[in-house]
């Protein structure tokens, strides 16, 4: 794919960087060697120096940066395009069947079934990258009320439940002591979803996710959410965070997403006063996200 | 009946395609990963008319999988369904071997036309292997396309043909001598319409021209004419 030409940039900036520092580094010897007796201009010389090699490295990092981010963007369009047009085609297609074909009532039934869950998926795509827009630019005001926050857990377990058609038993609710946060109902509830639906996307055929609220100490209540999934390295528990981001491997492609769900989740953490962290033991050993918020007074 | 291979990780895509095609009266198979399909598609036999493939699968996507296909010499007549609608990605299907190329959302009775214009062109082809083989295949200049078995024999070497190379070259050969436009070419080998990129057809002819020029940095059998298209010219003049 276009990858390798990314890298290959990648590698040549490095090593224009490189080599114009080492440039530099032969030229200021040269000078050193023909001036070393004049003190004032040895001294301005070496500053100049500094500021030369400061102004390539950081260039260098930049363009790297930049680089890297450019790749990031276009696996987000690819993976943006994929869940919004998916959904459509589906929607349209069945659309037309029903249409074109005449059907039995029970057919035609789950046909609207169908439809509806194809509809909820591009909603939730759509607001997914609403939010992040919102998030992201304009760090708009919160809209602060006082939330409860085992009503806000029941609530996303529920919608996930109905969403993914698990079964009873699979998404479980450990109750803790009962805790309010003051915060934007909206957007806690964007977290707490985003949480649940990547352990239950992330779990397979196979869900079986425990989510806990408990108060951390007098400043704090978290929700933990945890999941028997196919779990974190750990070099990648950090950058699952970030913008765009997902993990890369072959779970990246059978476990559709657009890289915003965790960033969101750190987004709205930070913009609370809170944070978002992920825990796990590795590879094929599940993993546990938490939300810390403060506590409402 | 014919039958069709969907190879789709979308469930709900997948059962709709299912239920029209069976609709239609075909025989339907579905998989959701492009490693099962490879399994169901052992070079040498035809279990399926049609295979209708998806790109973005989990495992091996569906250009890795038309690719391998067609280098272990399967050469089933295949429709590529995907998301990915650049004309980067419609080149890459067609370079890697697909035989047609349709981007999601889609209309059904489009994707149902396209179905049923690959199928007829397999049995075209089939009707054709039953005459004799002097009609099925054609020399020119110590070269031999036999249209039946797909393939192009150069001296004692021999190139497999896709299902569509065979088609372009044939058409051409139908038009020996005569320019032919990419329109036309897109028209009627491929049943598309006329906004179409036409620049699909070119890679074919770079691999065409692979197969049947001694030097196909100077072509002598498929030359191109400015503007317009191709021409083919079996008994070329010799240089000077």
């Amino acid at each position: 794919m276009v990858l390798p030409g990314r890298k290959k940039s990648i590698a040549f900036f490095i090593a224009l960087g490189v080599g114009l520092i080492s440039v530099i580094l032969l030229l200021y010897i040269g000078w050193v060697l023909l001036n070393w007796r004049t003190g004032i201009q040895l001294f301005l010389g070496a500053l100049l120096l500094i500021m030369l090699i400061a102004g390539v490295v950081l260039n260098t990092v930049f363009l790297v940066r930049e680089i890297r981010r450019n790749e990031q963007h276009d696996a987000f369009i690819n993976a943006v395009t994929h869940e919004l047009k998916t959904p459509v085609a589906s929607i349209r297609l069945y659309l037309e069947t029903l249409q074109t074909r005449a059907l039995e009532e029970t057919k035609r039934q789950e046909f609207y079934r169908i439809m509806l869950d194809d509809s909820d998926r591009l909603l939730g795509t759509i607001e997914q990258i609403l939010r992040t827009g919102r998030i992201g630019a304009a760090r708009g005001p919160l809209n602060l009320t006082r939330i409860d926050l085992g009503e806000v857990v029941e609530t996303c377990i529920e919608r996930a439940r109905n969403l993914y058609h698990a079964p009873e038993g699979s998404i479980r609710y450990q109750t803790g002591p009962r805790a309010a946060v003051l915060g934007d109902l909206d957007e806690v509830k964007a977290a707490v979803s985003n949480l649940i639906d990547n352990a239950v996307k992330y779990s397979g055929t196979d869900v079986n996710v425990t989510v806990e609220t408990a108060i951390v100490d007098a400043k704090y209540v978290s929700v933990r959410v945890h999941d028997e999934g196919p779990g974190i390295p750990k070099s990648e528990l950090k950058q699952i965070f970030k913008r765009f981001y997902r993990v890369p491997g072959q779970l990246a492609t059978r476990v559709k997403g657009t890289g915003l769900g965790l960033y969101i989740v750190r987004s709205v953490a930070k913009r609370h006063g809170g944070r978002a962290w992920a825990e796990s033991e590795g590879p094929g050993r599940g993993s546990t996200f938490v939300l810390e918020l403060p506590i409402a007074k | 009946m014919s039958s069709i291979l969907i190879v789709e990780d979308e469930q709900h895509l997948a059962e709709g395609l299912r239920f029209n095609l069976e609709a239609e009266g075909y025989q339907v198979h579905v998989v959701d990963t492009g490693e099962a399909a490879l399994e169901l598609l052992p070079p040498g036999q035809n279990r399926f008319d049609v295979v209708v493939l998806d790109v973005m699968l989990p495992g091996k996507d569906g250009f890795t999988v038309i690719s391998e296909l067609r280098q272990a010499g399967q050469f089933v007549p295949t429709l590529m369904l995907t998301a990915r609608g650049h004309p980067d990605d419609v080149l890459k299907g067609f370079a890697a071997g697909a035989d047609d190329y349709l981007t999601k959302p889609f209309e059904l009775g489009i994707l149902i036309a396209r179905i049923r214009g690959l199928l007829r062109r397999s049995e075209w082809l089939r009707a054709a292997t039953a005459q004799p083989e002097a009609k099925d295949s054609f020399r020119f200049n110590g070269k031999t396309v036999n249209f039946d078995r797909l393939e192009l024999r150069v001296r004692d070497q021999v190139f497999p043909l896709t299902l569509m190379e065979a088609n372009v070259l044939r058409f051409l050969i139908q038009h020996e001598g005569k320019p032919v436009s990419r329109k036309l070419m897109l028209e009627e080998v491929w049943s598309l319409r006329e906004d179409t990129d036409t620049r699909a057809i070119d890679n074919f002819i770079v691999r065409l021209r692979r197969y049947i020029e001694d030097d196909p940095t100077h072509p002598r059998h498929l030359l191109t004419v400015r503007g317009v298209g191709y021409r083919f010219v079996a008994a070329p003049a010799e240089a000077g």
